[in-house]
């Protein structure tokens, strides 16, 4: 174990600085200390510490503060937009990003929702830890439509960093050998309930190209040795995930990738250390480091290595890239190319559908399922017929009704408290999962005269869903009334949403890879084509969104990323 | 019910979840889980049998009487504790206060004075002095729309008694007595066999 893991002031160079501590920088983290790398993750957030600081973890309800819900001028003055998301509550509100602190401007006309988790960790505690793997249409969809640039991988070269990365994290899922959607190395899926399997068995009958099946999600079901070795144990189906869990059941930089680092001994993490900048060498043409603006007292103070990893989310690495501004790129570090900050999407989450399921009356389940069920893309091929491009999954599942759906009805008194009581009926949900093109308007900038407390530039948004993306969900609401329909389910209900680009959470694309420095600022190995030892690993090296959640793949990108620097560094070409 | 009950309430789940956790990983680290939490239970609502006693934060000392009157009507005491008795009123009247907007307390407010008002039209007196029977069919009649009721009213009302429910089913008795809640379920199987009188999960997620 690292004795003085936590830094504030050093003038060392380190081997490798990994800017932001979530999902991608944990990832990255753990890869460059575990091959012998002094690395310093940089971490503009406070320290959050696996277990001691879930302060929202197991409490029922009644032992919560205002049962669950949260304070209105507490929501007012500092989460004002961070409540949009459904995982903002009494227990979780700690790890949501302060609306007050970290102000943002959407062009006039657009709206985007910036959902954010500023702390040791980031957004990998607050997530619904749904892992998809990319498939070879996802990576050949840009190519074949021309929106977009070409991604310049595919399955074969990075199939086995996906292997790499599950097995440590820990996947539950079932092999499922389907075209657009590869398998993972699997822990045991969750089980369906009886109803669930009764649906899943209708739509293999009438629509056999649109399985359902258990959704895939970083949950240890079963934990290998390595997990154990790592002091995670078995999920027990709390489904209470968002406020942290104790049991490092689900994967999260706390549970899974910090250990691992720190165990090395290479580890030195700087908490509230924002990042302002890199610093450019034009001589030598390399970021020499980058500087800090102290999250509490607002100091400045500098750090220095050897290569930096780029991974304060995507939005955020793009803020910082784009801040780093230098005779030789006054708009924006590395942007040659001129793309940085371009072609911003996120998934499209508007459609809903549900119905009523008759029968199964002595069926209940135990526990609390942390995953829904998913039906991966069936538009995986492209069809002009189709009127939009791209595709959708449609995720969901069955529940029983409980109180909060049966408390409407009519009724008061003895019979009323009888029926709450008792499981009402069964009834199934679905909700879409859309894919948005990527598109050079749609965009984020740095304001030209406003900043934010620390001196940073605040963002300035201009994303729009496009027509394209609104015929998707106006077909995923149509398709999906037709097959709860066609299931045999009552009560079918369904309809296309509004919700703002943003509040899917799965923000990528704004600094992409491409085979071509010209119109790209990543290659293949997630470098920047500019500065041979600046790396960005998170979404925003994406070049297309694809349906699925994202995260999986940012886990395997950066692994590969670092595999890749790691022999650069020792040929000496950075 | 007082605050020592209150404590020992909450200790228990909590002790189930550490024995549990110790058992999964050892008990040293459990033992800090105690501190973390206890932060989030000073700071609940404690139910208390004296809240009918002076204002409210929303409420009048009058308001609330009804209100609690209301609460016993819609879930009344069985073989559990009612609505009333584990102080619905007084918690509706403290999350109104700082969980909804003003717009939503006024419109609380109004549902009570509507219910006064038409206790008056109809027996010439407010709707607390009314007998059990008549206050039954009030509220009977506005639940349903009927008689002196609109259809925004019944909806106004259903509101309301959202707010009960929420307050009643959220609280240790709603939750764990008449209803079944299992902080740490082990695990997740897809099907166990269910009978009418069984009682249904208080919660499937965090949220709700
Ligand atoms: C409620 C919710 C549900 C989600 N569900 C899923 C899901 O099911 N599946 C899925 O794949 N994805 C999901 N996501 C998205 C997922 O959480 C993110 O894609 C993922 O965490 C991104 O990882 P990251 O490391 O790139 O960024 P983050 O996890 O956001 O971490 C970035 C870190 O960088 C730090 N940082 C930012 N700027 C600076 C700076 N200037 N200086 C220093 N540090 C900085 C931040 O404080 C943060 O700690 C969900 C997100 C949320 C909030
Ligand atoms: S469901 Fe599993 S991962 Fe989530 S909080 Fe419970 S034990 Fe932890």
């Amino acid at each position: 174990m690292n004795e003085n893991l936590y830094i504030n002031k050093s003038n060392q160079e380190y081997d490798a600085i990994v800017i932001g501590s979530g999902i991608s920088g944990g990832w990255a983290a753990k890869e460059f200390c575990e091959r012998g790398h002094k690395t310093l993750m940089i971490e503009r957030g406070r320290v959050v510490e696996h277990r001691k600081d879930y302060i929202g973890e197991n409490t029922p309800m009644w032992q919560q503060e205002h049962r669950g819900q949260v304070d209105n001028i507490l929501v007012d003055q500092q989460y004002s937009i961070q409540k949009q998301c459904y995982a903002f509550g009494n227990t979780t509100k700690h790890f949501f990003g302060n609306d007050r602190d970290l102000p943002y401007q959407t062009k006039k006309g657009t709206d985007f929702t910036w959902i954010r988790a500023n702390q040791l960790g980031g957004k990998s505690l607050l997530w619904h830890r749904q892992t998809y793997r990319l498939g070879e249409y996802d990576f050949n969809a840009n190519k074949l439509d021309g929106y977009g640039t070409d991604w310049p991988i595919r399955t074969k070269d990075i199939e086995k960093w996906y292997s790499h990365v599950e097995i440590h994290a820990g996947i539950s899922g079932s092999k499922e050998n389907l075209p657009n959607l590869p398998d993972s190395e699997f822990l045991p899926p969750f089980e369906m309930t009886s109803p669930e399997k009764h649906i899943k068995a209708k739509f293999a009958e009438l629509f056999p190209d649109r399985p359902l099946i258990m959704g895939r999600t970083a949950h240890l079901t079963k934990p290998t040795q390595l997990h154990i070795s790592q002091g995670r144990v078995q999920c027990q189906a709390r489904n209470e995930c968002h406020a942290g869990c104790s049991y490092g059941a689900y994967f999260s930089t706390q549970s899974s990738t910090l250990p691992a680092a720190a165990k090395t001994g290479n580890l030195h993490i700087a908490p509230n250390s924002v990042v302002h900048s890199l610093i450019y060498d034009e001589k030598t043409n390399r970021v020499k480091g980058v500087r800090v603006i102290d999250n509490d007292d607002l100091s400045e103070r500098e750090y220095f290595a050897k290569v930096v990893f780029v991974c304060a989310s995507t939005i955020g690495s793009t803020q910082i890239l784009m801040n780093s501004k230098s005779k030789k790129f006054p708009n924006g570090i590395a942007n040659s190319s001129g793309v940085l900050g371009h072609y911003l999407m996120d998934h499209n989450y508007n459609s809903v559908s549900s119905g009523d399921i008759d029968g199964f009356e002595d069926e209940y389940y135990s526990g609390r399922r942390p995953t829904s069920l998913i039906i991966p893309n069936f538009y995986y091929k492209p069809d002009p017929k189709r009127g939009f491009l791209r595709g959708y999954a449609l995720a969901g599942g069955a529940y029983r009704k409980g109180w909060q759906s049966q408390q409407h009805q009519d009724g008061l008194g003895v019979e009323y408290k009888n029926k709450l009581k008792q499981a009402g009926k069964w009834a199934f949900g679905l909700y879409a999962q859309g894919e948005m093109l990527p598109k050079f308007e749609n965009q984020m900038r740095l304001h030209p005269s406003l900043k934010d407390k620390w001196g940073m530039p605040q963002i300035e948004f201009d994303v729009r869903f496009s027509d394209n993306e609104k015929a998707m969900m106006e077909d995923a609401a149509e398709q999906s009334i037709k097959m709860l329909k066609a299931a045999g389910l009552k009560n079918v209900t369904g309809h296309p949403n509004q919700g703002p680009p943003g509040l899917a959470i799965h923000e990528v694309g704004t600094a992409r890879m491409g085979r071509d420095p010209k119109t790209s600022f990543l290659n293949a190995f997630n470098q920047s084509h500019d500065i041979p030892n600046l790396f960005v690993t998170d979404g925003a090296s994406f070049c297309s969104s694809a349906v699925q959640n994202p995260s999986l793949t940012f886990m395997a990108l950066t692994a590969r990323a670092v595999d890749y620097a790691v022999k650069e560094l020792a040929a000496k070409r950075i | 019910m007082n605050n020592t009950n209150k404590t020992n309430l909450a200790d228990n789940s909590r002790r189930k979840f550490i024995r549990g956790f110790g058992l999964l990983v050892g008990c040293s680290t459990a033992a800090t889980l105690l501190t973390g939490n206890a932060i989030a239970v000073a700071m609940s609502y404690a139910p208390n049998a004296d809240s009918t006693l002076t204002n409210g934060k929303v409420f009048t000392r009058a308001q609330l009487l009804q209100l609690e009157k209301i609460c016993s009507i819609v879930i009344p005491a069985t073989d559990t504790l009612g609505a009333a008795e584990v102080d619905t009123h007084g918690f509706i009247d403290n999350q109104l206060y700082h969980c909804h907007s003003k717009k939503v307390q006024h419109k609380a407010i109004a549902m009570l004075t509507l219910l006064n008002v038409e206790a008056s039209n109809h027996f010439s007196r407010p709707f607390i002095e009314l007998t059990s029977n008549q206050q039954y069919q009030l509220l009977n009649d506005i639940d349903q729309g009927k008689a002196a009721f609109n259809k925004q009213q019944r909806s106004e009302f259903k509101f309301l008694k959202q707010l009960i429910c929420f307050g009643y089913y959220t609280s240790e008795v709603g939750a764990t007595q008449e209803l079944r809640y299992d902080p740490v379920p082990g695990g997740f199987k897809g099907s166990i066999p269910y009978k009418e009188t069984d009682a249904s999960w208080a919660t499937s997620t965090l949220f709700s």
